[in-house]
């Protein structure tokens, strides 16, 4: 959206409280929703729960289509359609419920720094993973990615979505990394944030932020997906205040959700 | 250590040691660390079109893109995060992937894709520092690559055309200047007193973008009213890239100038201490017992 349409869609915004319909919408949660999109959706269900606003989630097979980024999450309130975490973060913001007003620029600053580490190198890893690797393209990103629809289109899709993100990996320089390489960078984004957290409960002390949703999507994703290699998961369970961290934050917000199942 | 390092980049201009983003980090580091580099710049080779900059040769090893070759650096005992602790490790790694994914972009519009920029600065300056007949095709390689790389990182549907991912891509780079400056703070380098591979990140990153005269750049006359910034950039170019290079001098003057700050401190302290027993003297009733009689004494005197 162009600058102007953001400031005018934050003020409409802003005239109205958080209603109770607002849904979530992301691809089907058993046969078609891919490890990233899985992350980002978490993310962002996080988010909502940690500032006490309620979300359906409800399972599209063309969740991606409707979303005005293409990006998966997005959410849909009133008459407005919100996609991707930092969007969404601005605009509950322009409702009046935001986790950060608490910090100060310095931290805010910091914050801003490692959600991009984490999209940096968490999200593009499991980009490159999913679709870069071969083995696990094609026994689980294509087949999962195509499965509500026939043939051939689901072939058609299937690879025009893996060519689209190997161009984007060769277009910041990650097309010749090998998965081991990329298993390593994971290990010392894992590490930084790990430091970062130490022995506080949330990574701003006393309070989750959108940084602790964001981490959390992506980690909690990664230890409960299965893939190809388990070498992923072993790597982050190598970091145990993450563990806990999304023990935490498992307990304190999906609660309810944990319990029915 | 033994072997001799060699580093391949673009030359400078502009009062820079080179023009290249990338390769500006590399050199800042290796002047930060203390490496001994011979500096090759490609200008007027081949290697414009071939190499891929900036490059690090020891030996038989070859390292490129900035980030192996600091570790490279860093394993060859030349280590400017020596003494960052672990958090400020962290800290350095969210940073230099806040500088890629906000800055980077809007950095190779301005220089690039930028129409203006691009006839009046860039293309003449690479264009003049390749051979006969790279010098045409050189810069219009580099500026498609930058398109391409903006498009496809920024320009997700709906933002198909390059004009509306521009708006974005500018505010994302001026709030992440901001962010930038609050972080330095009133500090001269990010951790302490001694440069680190963020301030190697950060001064290659904004360096270009401070001094190149450009055309028409909001985001540059955006990165001039943010002082510390701009203090931090001259700061370095003074102290690590000056003609004489000394490398030396400047912690022995820097201890000069506090000797004789502290110096002057005790002195005055001398001096207040001075003026306060002459008031405690003149205040105290011995004393103002003998003026009196003093006095009594000279009107006795004058009678």
């Amino acid at each position: 959206m162009s600058l102007a349409a953001e400031a005018f869609v934050s003020q409409i915004a802003a005239a109205e409280p958080w209603p109770e319909n607002a849904t979530l919408y992301q691809p089907l949660k058993e046969d078609q929703i891919l490890l990233s999109d899985c992350a980002s959706s978490l993310a962002v269900q996080a988010y909502l729960r940690m500032c006490g606003l309620p979300v359906q989630v409800v399972c599209r097979a063309n969740a991606e289509y409707m979303s005005p980024s293409g990006k998966i999450p997005f959410i849909h309130v009133g008459n407005q359609v919100v996609s991707e975490l930092g969007p969404i973060v601005q605009f509950t913001k322009a409702k009046g419920h935001s986790l950060s007003d608490g910090l100060d620029d310095v931290q805010r600053a910091e914050m801003k720094a490692y959600m991009e580490l984490v999209n940096n190198m968490l999200l593009t890893a499991e980009l490159f993973i999913q679709w870069c690797d071969d083995a696990t393209a094609a026994e689980i990103s294509r087949p999962r990615y195509s499965s509500p629809y026939s043939w051939p289109l689901n072939n058609i899709l299937a690879y025009q979505k893996q060519w689209e993100v190997r161009r984007k990996m060769n277009a910041i320089g990650w097309g010749g990394k090998t998965l081991e390489q990329v298993y390593e960078d994971v290990s010392q984004c894992c590490q930084a944030l790990s430091q970062r957290l130490g022995t506080q409960p949330y990574f701003f002390s006393k309070q989750p932020t959108e940084l602790d949703a964001l981490v959390f999507g992506h980690l909690f994703t990664i230890i409960t997906t299965r893939l190809t290699s388990g070498e992923l998961a072993e790597r982050i369970k190598g970091f145990s205040n993450l563990l806990s961290f999304c023990r935490r934050i498992e307990q304190t917000y999906f609660e309810d959700k944990s319990s029915s199942t | 250590m033994a072997a001799a390092l060699e580093l391949r980049c673009w030359g400078g201009d502009w009062g820079l040691p080179s023009v290249h983003s990338e390769s500006l980090v590399v050199l800042a580091y290796s002047k930060f660390s203390g490496a001994k580099l011979t500096v090759c710049p490609i200008d007027w080779t081949w290697k414009t079109i071939t190499a891929s900059v900036p490059e690090l040769l020891c030996g038989d090893a070859v390292v490129q893109e900035p980030a192996q070759i600091l570790h490279f650096l860093r394993k060859q005992r030349f280590n400017a995060d020596y003494e960052l602790t672990a958090r400020q490790g962290a800290d350095t790694m969210a940073y230099i992937a806040l500088l890629e994914e906000k800055l980077r972009p809007a950095l190779l519009h301005t220089f690039w894709v930028d129409a203006e920029n691009y006839s009046n600065l860039t293309r003449p300056w690479f264009a003049s520092r390749s051979p006969f007949p790279l010098n045409f095709v050189v810069p219009s390689r580099q500026a498609s690559a930058a398109l391409s790389r903006i498009l496809v990182t920024k320009g997700e549907a709906p933002l198909h055309r390059i004009s509306e991912v521009e708006g974005k891509i500018y505010s994302d780079a001026k709030e992440c200047l901001n962010l930038l400056s609050y972080r330095l703070g009133k500090t001269k380098y990010f951790f302490g007193n001694s440069p680190s591979s963020l301030d190697a990140f950060v001064f290659g990153f904004l360096a270009p973008l401070f001094k190149a005269t450009l055309p028409s750049s909001t985001l540059q006359s955006h990165l001039k009213q943010l002082d510390n910034l701009t203090h931090f950039c001259d700061n370095i170019l003074a102290v690590y890239f000056s003609a004489q290079n000394p490398s030396l001098p400047p912690p022995v003057q820097e201890t000069m100038d506090a000797n004789l700050q502290k110096l002057t401190q005790l002195v005055n302290k001398e001096s207040n201490l001075i003026e306060k027993m002459d008031d405690n003297l003149r205040g105290s009733p011995q004393h103002k017992t003998h003026r009196a009689e003093s006095r009594a004494r000279v009107s006795t005197v004058t009678d």
